[in-house]
């Protein structure tokens, strides 16, 4: 089991390494200036060639990447173009957001997912499965700003229920910055009124962005769960009288976890890297909105920085996701 | 009796929820901010908030920049030294800083060597511009500085670009304190204040908002004791937190957006009016069609700006065609140029293209002055001139590949977009006419002795008259023979609520909230 864990965190940094040369050569694909888009309209000859000079753009391609890659092995990930400061920091500013926001979006999605599904399993073909699926498939076709703008107009600003964007009320002192994760920081200051509105902020956005994968879960769960009450081991349960609640909890939930948890881990990772459009929206300040903003301005460095950061994360959740393999189903060994 | 004391409590917690009238919340994309230094930042909204945490020795007092005024320093004079110019600032007594340190002549030393030691973006403004040396600054006692400057700078320009936020004077022992290496406090002052001004920095979350508190110690106490800055991007998310009262000035709205608002009486529109010109650049180079002083003429015939302001734009513009936009000393309000195809096609015939003309436009695919997309300015010009004979190839690339272009003297005809970069004449003259500063005049190949030695001319006259009469000879002269058309200035509506009163922006984009109050 060790050797195998070595062997695959190995693997996450074959992948971040391919990572790294993806973007990296991507981005001198495009035909374009760093320079020119930092600096603007008003920047003098002199200005556009210091500013080469100084973050190394004057330098051949392959040793701009070696140079890259050397700094990477003592995790500096370089200064972005944009904002002048170490990528590092930027990430570390931004992260904690959309991490937040990923981690309640995932709430919401398996709150609402997982038991829809087992409902609908259960009552298939009858009034609970029906309007499941048909939530579903509403949920899961309709476009996230589409929803967001939506919601936001009619719980927000015509029925004034939930709070607008943002993730806290501007009216408020926030709480000292400990994690960058509000609620958390929140909490640690014992600060429970902007505790409740942090989570009342997080409520919307995290719907939104949650429920394409609620709706995907809930699909999910009920096709694997039906695929499991088909087979024999349940038949037998049922004929030794069992109550309903011990055969579905006590034996085919366990058996149709599997498949449900390769979801997840996915759900998770596509949930941090996919909340570009909610958090722009609900001016969320993460990796989503803080990635456009750098890709618009052709400001490399952030953008690798970023990828890099996703898909290392990506990586290791699937990582953990096989290992819980191990823990429901003791057939599957590593070697 | 608990019960009693949870519901005062609570009644108390809503009254104070509730005094929303200390609390100024002001939304938009400050997505451009990078940091809040006053040496080093020169972004529009750093530039905004910094000028809300520093003072200046002299400044402009609400939009009319062409009256300075005092600032730290009570008085001022210019005196002409046999080869410097010597500027001599009284300082007031009795300024403090956020840290309770009365502002001397110290600090104002220490922060101009800071800001040519520190080389921020806008440090060319001291050392080009106003050819600022190191050790130029002195403090004669702890209230009165010396500053010279040589004898071919102009001390006008120079005191514009002190009313910019690099001329922002900051607590020098307090910076002092925080520096870290020779960095003279840059990475502290990035997310931090040491200013006498009115507010103080207290916390500035990236992407999320930046909040400021009323300054304990500043001479001018603001209306509004807490402002808080809130990053929203998308107009319509902007309108949403406006039309709900999370907001109380909303500044990134669509036309429709402002529309709705202006009608709804609980809302106002401002109009700020900007310095920003939108331009057609023709490149002069041999060989270029628009060489021919008859190619360009019959382009300025060939815009038709009245439409272009009127319709595209909904009137979110100034008409103008001279170079120095409205607002600044020198501003000619000349437009004798209207739309006239036939006379563009006659213009063009006796250039030698009787059959008309084919070239390239390019535009940025990006947004213009006004909130329009670049593209659709573009289109609007392509039929106008194509009335005319003259057939634009439209090329919309990324606007960063629109300056690299640009920059490299490979374009025929560009659509582009110019700011001046301290509010002064100079900030135009200098760029737009004289070949040698290696800036517009010179991408277009505009290489013309005579306009370059007006405008150093009329950079070093220290008489505002007998300046704005060399600017009227000079905006004249361009407009007849330049590579230029200026399309418009335009205007940046803000949303507002209506409790709030006293906002205004001024061109040059800084926005003093100390001023602002708002009703319950």
């Amino acid at each position: 089991m060790g050797a195998y864990i070595l062997r695959r965190l190995l693997m996450v940094f074959f992948v971040g390494l391919g990572i790294t040369f993806v973007t990296f050569f991507i981005a001198q694909v495009v035909p374009i200036d760093p320079a020119a888009a930092a600096l603007g309209e008003n920047a003098r000859e002199e200005q556009i060639r210091e500013f080469r000079e100084r973050y190394g753009l004057d330098k051949p391609l392959l040793i701009q990447y070696g140079l890259y890659l050397k700094r990477l092995l003592a995790l500096d990930l370089g200064r972005s173009l944009r904002t002048g400061r170490p990528v590092a920091e930027d990430l570390k500013e931004f992260f904690p957001a959309t991490l937040e926001l990923a981690l309640a979006a995932f709430l919401v999605a398996v709150a609402l997912g997982l038991p829809a599904g087992v409902w609908a399993a259960l009552r298939q073909n009858r009034a609970p499965d029906l309007l499941v699926r048909l939530l579903a498939l509403l949920l899961g076709s309709t476009p996230v700003f589409f929803l967001a703008i939506l919601l936001l107009d009619l719980l927000h600003r015509q029925l004034g229920l939930l709070p607008g964007p943002g993730r806290l009320d501007p009216y408020l002192i926030p709480p000292p910055r400990v994690t960058g994760v509000v609620s958390l920081d929140a909490l640690l200051a014992r600060d429970w009124g902007a505790f409740r509105d942090a989570l009342h902020h997080l409520l919307l956005p995290a719907f939104v962005l949650g429920s394409a994968s609620a709706a995907l879960l809930a699909r999910m769960t009920r096709a694997a769960l039906l695929e499991v009450l088909s087979q024999d081991y349940i038949r037998t349960a049922w004929a030794k009288g069992l109550s309903e609640r011990r055969v579905v909890l006590g034996h085919a939930l366990k058996n149709a976890a599997l498949p449900v948890l390769t979801l997840l881990g996915g759900l998770l990772g596509s949930l941090l890297s996919g909340a570009v459009l909610t958090e722009t929206i609900f001016s969320w300040p993460g990796l989503g909105r803080y990635v456009t903003q750098s890709a618009t301005s052709l400001d490399f460095p952030a953008v690798m920085g970023v990828t890099l950061l996703v898909g290392v994360v990506y990586s290791l959740l699937n990582l953990l996701v096989d290992l819980l393999y191990a823990l429901l189903d003791p057939r599957i060994r590593y070697a | 009796m608990r019960r009693w004391i949870g519901l005062v409590l609570l009644l108390l917690g809503l009254a104070w929820a509730q005094d929303r009238t200390q609390v100024l919340v002001y939304g938009g994309d400050w997505t451009d901010l990078i940091t809040l230094d006053p040496q080093v930042v020169y972004e529009f909204s750093g530039v905004m908030i910094a000028d809300n945490l520093y003072e200046t020795l002299v400044r402009f007092e609400g939009t009319d920049l062409s009256t300075l005024r005092p600032g730290l320093a009570e008085s001022w004079k210019v005196d002409r030294g046999t080869t410097d110019w010597i500027l001599t600032f009284k300082l007031r007594r009795g300024s403090r800083f956020s840290t309770g340190r009365e502002v001397t002549a110290k600090d104002v030393v220490y922060s101009f060597e800071r800001a040519l030691a520190l080389k921020g973006p806008g440090s060319f403004l001291f050392t080009e511009i106003a050819q600022l040396k190191p050790g130029a600054t002195k403090a004669l006692d702890p209230y009165t500085v010396e500053v010279r400057i040589p004898k071919a700078a102009s001390p006008q320009s120079f005191l514009s670009i002190l009313t910019f936020t690099i001329g922002g004077i900051v607590d020098s022992e307090e910076v002092q304190k925080n520096a870290k290496g020779g960095d003279w406090g840059k990475d502290f002052l990035t997310n931090n204040s040491a200013g006498s001004g009115p507010y103080r920095l207290v916390r500035w979350d990236r992407g999320n908002q930046v909040i400021l508190e009323a300054n304990p110690n500043a001479r001018v106490k603001p209306k509004v004791p807490r402002v808080v800055l809130r990053y929203i991007q998308e107009p319509a998310v902007l309108r949403t937190a406006l039309e709900s009262g999370e907001i109380d000035i909303a500044e990134g709205l669509t036309p429709e957006g402002l529309k709705a608002i202006a009608a709804n009486p609980r809302f106002k529109v401002v109009r700020a009016e900007t310095l920003r010109l939108q331009y057609l650049g023709m490149n002069m180079k041999a060989g270029s069609p628009f060489a021919n002083p008859k190619v360009r003429e019959a382009v300025r015939y060939a815009v038709n700006q009245d439409e272009l302001i009127q319709g595209l734009l909904q009137g979110n513009a100034v008409k103008i065609q001279t170079f120095i936009p409205k607002g600044l000393l020198g501003y000619n309000p000349a437009t004798p140029y209207r739309y006239d195809p036939e006379r563009a096609r006659k213009l063009l015939a006796e250039a030698g293209y009787p059959q008309g003309l084919e070239f390239e436009l390019l535009t940025s695919t990006g947004i213009c002055g006004g909130g329009v997309p670049c593209p659709d300015v573009a289109a609007k010009l392509q039929a106008d001139m194509a009335r005319a004979g003259l057939r634009a190839r439209i090329r919309a690339i990324a606007n960063a590949e629109v300056l690299a272009t640009y920059r490299a003297q490979n374009h025929q005809m560009v659509l582009a977009g110019w700011s001046p970069d301290f509010p002064d004449p100079d900030g135009n003259a200098t760029p737009w006419t004289d070949y040698s500063a290696r800036s517009l005049a010179w991408r277009n190949s505009y290489n013309d002795e005579v306009a370059a030695k007006l405008a150093r001319q009329a950079a070093l006259e220290a008489d505002p008259e007998k300046r704005k009469a060399l600017y009227k000879v000079l905006t004249e002269k361009v407009l007849r023979e330049g590579p230029y058309v200026v399309l418009y200035q335009p205007s940046q509506p803000i949303g507002l609520s209506a409790k709030v009163e006293g906002f205004l922006k001024n061109p040059m984009m800084s926005a003093p909230l100390w001023q602002v109050s708002k009703q319950p």
